[in-house]
């Protein structure tokens, strides 16, 4: 399972970045803005191919349901950060890096249960993609009752 | 598991009552989601997930504070409260009652303001008011007079049963975010948004339609749309001729508002002003959002009114989906209001002036006789103070100072008291001019019952003890009130909402128990078994004859114009990591990080006229002030608006002092600036 994002509903308020900060103590997502146009919060996709634990020499970093971390052996290279495509994992090379790990502990993640606009899906790939296209279908289907003037549901 | 619970509370923030839990484990207090909440869903915005750091701060105000030559000391409670007694009689007994001004506080609960105008009242004072003044008042007049009743319509999640969500002055996706939910859930089933803001804000990005209108055209524009509406027979003939008076003089004062001339003052395109409107009137239900841009303008009772007529004349009103939605800025602004902390309403919405109602709560109180007529406002006391007039300043849980308009004249005039007591949790700059500060708790330390602006009142419990000595409002005006001889006699709040109840009557059916539940109940409430009300007006309006009254109003100009001094116009507002005067979000280290410092968004062509680039502190100054900020240079605003968030001590010095005739709001969306590099930077 990962977190998808239904990109236009993003309003760049920050909140998941917060949630995260306080339950995990740095934030593991981020939101950043483009030239006041738009949003769009960034974490670890959880790649099928992860080009970090790929690149990750010692181990940290591993491939299984998800990409997971293992601090104790970290050396703390960095490869990583270079080889995620998304800048998804951070670090201040002293302190630990910081990668998403989806709440253990929580059924849903922080930042998705805190989400104002359910721009955050948790889910399968399937079930994520099946809510997008459920949404964008709805948008479509009554726009379209409405204007053929039937109720909308 | 055992060693936690959850303690279940509403957002201390804005207005909408999202609730959600307090976590108390072992050694760690944290923050549940609330996922059967009906306004929120579990969901919060930053400031929600970081209201905890609030309550553990090292700053908080744990003793009561006196001031001396050689600075702040503690003090026992007892002898603060004696001080002010003793300040309050001798003040009474020198200057008579009305050199008293007593400020309550949309922060704390109904209780707390209840008994905070009723002590006032009973001593004589007219001076009661709230930072209600500075967001909403023009929806009082304006809305009472139109509907009879002054409050959203509709409840927020009715919202997704729009067609057509109209936003005007209002950038909910930052300042409440919450509301984005539901109207994006509305925009699932195919809802058209419309959004008119002079920026292109985020609120904006979730629109169908924006409208970037010029900064205080908003009255043109709606008069712009009901032109067009009543031209194309749009109009809901039904709904006019058996629910509203004056549509006739509505339609005469209409004709001269064609888009052509509306699109000349607005800078918005005929045919957009024309989609705008007929998209409005013709969807099935269509639900009108406003807030600060429209109510803080020299004319914002009229703006007020211009988007009531909107509704009456399309009949959006009294249904599901339809509406109209003042967006409130407190946690408990509404209830303030409803409490009677308003310079013009006893408890109820019971005028100052209707002698009638006012020997209703002389009975009531077994107190009297009780003042009559219009109290100072909050705009007005430091004037008065200014003026020697006034005192005595109560302030309970606000930061007069930074919310005020033109902030360093009011700081002048408040230091001519003779003597000022504020209780809050932190040392605002406000407390800081105080003779005497008293330590509050915050909201998930006391119990209380806080009405959000859907109208929904809940009950909450206390989650954590105050820090040091801090205690809750209520237990110091109780305390205040037996020094004075006043007959409080209360054992909690739970006694305080049931006399509540019997004053008040959409509170009537309102017990602890029942606000207690999740979702408490949404008022009017009238008796113990009644559901509440989620949607007003639906067979008539409280207004007389159960019809609603349609006033026309003119559009005018903002008070100030730029000119060759000051050739920009600078308009205020907020960010979705800050509130208000940032007393609570600048002390909060999640929040501060992300939004450190004051800045103020310029256009590429404004800043290239005047050699700023990106980052460069610069100075702006206005007619009255001056203030340091960084540029944010962005194509949100069209050339000549600067904009600047007003949750930062500096932004208040500059704005505008005029007002709104009747409701007294300051403008301050509205100021002739000009703006510079900082010198030797």
């Amino acid at each position: 399972m990962e977190i998808y994002v239904d990109l236009g509903r993003c309003i760049c308020c920050h909140a998941c970045e917060v949630a995260c900060e306080r339950e995990h103590g740095e934030p593991k997502i981020s939101v950043g803005s483009v030239r006041d146009r738009a949003s769009v919060p960034v974490s670890c996709h959880q790649c099928e191919v992860a080009p970090c634990a790929h690149v990750c020499p010692s181990g940290a970093l591993s491939m299984g349901d998800m990409v997971s971390f293992d601090g104790s052996k970290c050396t703390r290279c960095g490869f990583c950060l270079l080889a995620c495509p998304f800048g998804a994992i951070d670090a201040d090379l002293t302190s630990m890096i910081q990668k998403c790990d989806l709440c253990p502990g929580r059924e849903v993640p922080a930042c998705v249960l805190t989400c104002p606009t359910e721009a955050l899906i948790f889910g399968y790939r399937e079930d994520a993609t099946r809510e997008l296209r459920r949404r964008a279908a709805k948008r479509i289907a009554q726009s379209y009752a409405a204007a053929v003037g039937r109720d909308r549901a | 598991m055992v060693d936690e619970s959850l303690v279940p509370t509403v957002c201390p923030y804005c207005a909408l009552g999202c609730g959600f839990y307090i976590k108390l484990g072992k050694d760690k207090t944290g923050i549940e989601y609330m996922l059967d909440h009906p306004t929120n869903e579990g969901a919060l915005c930053p400031k929600g997930n970081a209201t905890l750091e609030i309550l553990s701060h090292p700053d908080r105000l744990r003793f009561p504070l006196k001031k001396t030559e050689g600075g702040w000391v503690r003090i026992s409670w007892e002898e603060a409260l004696a001080k002010v007694a003793e300040e309050i009689k001798k003040t009474i007994r020198n200057h008579g009652p009305n050199a008293l001004g007593f400020l309550g506080s949309a922060k704390c609960t109904n209780e707390e303001n209840y008994l905070f105008q009723k002590m006032a009242r009973i001593l004589g004072s007219k001076n009661v008011d709230s930072c209600a003044r500075r967001c909403h008042s023009p929806t009082i007049p304006a809305l009472n007079r139109a509907f009879g009743s002054a409050c959203m319509t509709n409840p927020i999640s009715d919202l997704a049963n729009s067609d057509c969500i109209f936003a005007i002055g209002s950038n909910f996706a930052e300042n409440h975010p919450i509301v984005a939910r539901w109207v994006l859930r509305a925009k699932d089933r195919g809802a058209f948004v419309i959004v008119a803001d002079p920026r292109l804000t985020p609120t904006a990005w979730l629109s169908d339609l924006h409208l970037q209108i010029k900064l205080g055209t908003d009255v043109a524009l709606l008069n712009g749309m009901m032109n067009v509406i009543v031209g194309e027979g749009l109009e809901n003939r039904k709904f006019i001729d058996k629910r509203t008076v004056g549509f006739e003089e509505l339609a005469e004062r209409l004709k001269g508002y064609t888009p052509e001339k509306v699109s000349e003052i607005t800078g918005v395109s005929p045919s957009s002003i024309v989609e705008a409107a007929r998209t409005y009137a013709k969807s099935a239900s269509s639900a009108i959002l406003y807030s600060m841009g429209i109510t803080q303008h020299s004319h914002g009772t009229n703006n007020v009114s211009a988007c009531a007529d909107l509704a009456l004349i399309c009949g959006q009103l009294g249904r599901s989906g339809a509406g109209l939605y003042p967006l409130r800025g407190q946690n408990n602004v509404q209830g303030a209001c409803d409490m009677g902390v308003l310079a013009d309403f006893y408890p109820g919405s019971r005028s100052v002036n209707d002698v009638e109602a006012i020997h209703f709560i002389e009975e009531a109180w077994g107190a009297g006789p009780l003042p009559v007529g219009m109290g100072m406002t909050a705009e007005t006391m430091p004037v008065a103070a200014g003026d020697g007039d006034l005192r005595f300043l109560y302030v309970m849980g606000e930061d007069v100072i930074n919310s005020d308009s033109s902030s360093s004249r009011g700081r002048r005039e408040l230091e001519n008291l003779d003597f000022m007591v504020v209780q809050d949790i932190f040392m605002t700059d406000t407390a800081e001019m105080a003779d005497l500060v008293l330590p509050a708790a915050a909201w998930a330390e006391k119990e209380g019952s806080f009405t959000s602006s859907e109208r929904r009142v809940q009950w909450i419990d206390r989650a954590v003890p105050p820090p040091g000595e801090a205690r809750s409002d209520l237990w110091a005006i109780l305390e205040l009130a037996n020094r004075l001889g006043l007959d409080f006699d209360y054992s909690g709040p739970e006694e305080v909402l049931a006399e509540i109840g019997r004053i008040v009557p959409s509170y009537a059916g309102i017990s602890r128990e029942r606000a207690e539940a999740r979702g408490g109940v949404i008022w009017p409430c009238p008796f113990l078994d009644h559901p509440g009300t989620p949607i007003l007006h639906q067979e008539e309006f409280s207004a007389p004859e159960g019809r609603a009254r349609i006033v026309p109003v003119d559009y005018l100009p903002p008070a100030e114009e730029s000119s060759l001094d000051y050739p920009l116009l600078l308009t205020t507002g907020r960010v979705v990591l800050h509130y208000n005067a940032g007393s609570m979000t600048r002390r909060s280290f999640s929040l501060m990080k992300r939004a450190p410092e004051l800045f103020v968004e310029v256009n590429p062509d404004d800043a290239d006229r005047w050699s700023i680039v990106d980052g460069d502190l610069v100075e702006v100054n206005t007619r009255r002030s001056r203030a340091w900020a960084r540029a944010h240079v962005t194509t949100r605003q069209e050339t000549g608006v600067l904009f600047m968030p007003f949750h930062f001590p500096e932004t208040n010095r500059l704005t505008s002092d005029v007002i709104d005739p009747e409701a007294r709001i300051p403008e301050f969306k509205v100021a002739a600036c000009r703006i510079g590099k900082m010198k030797g930077v």
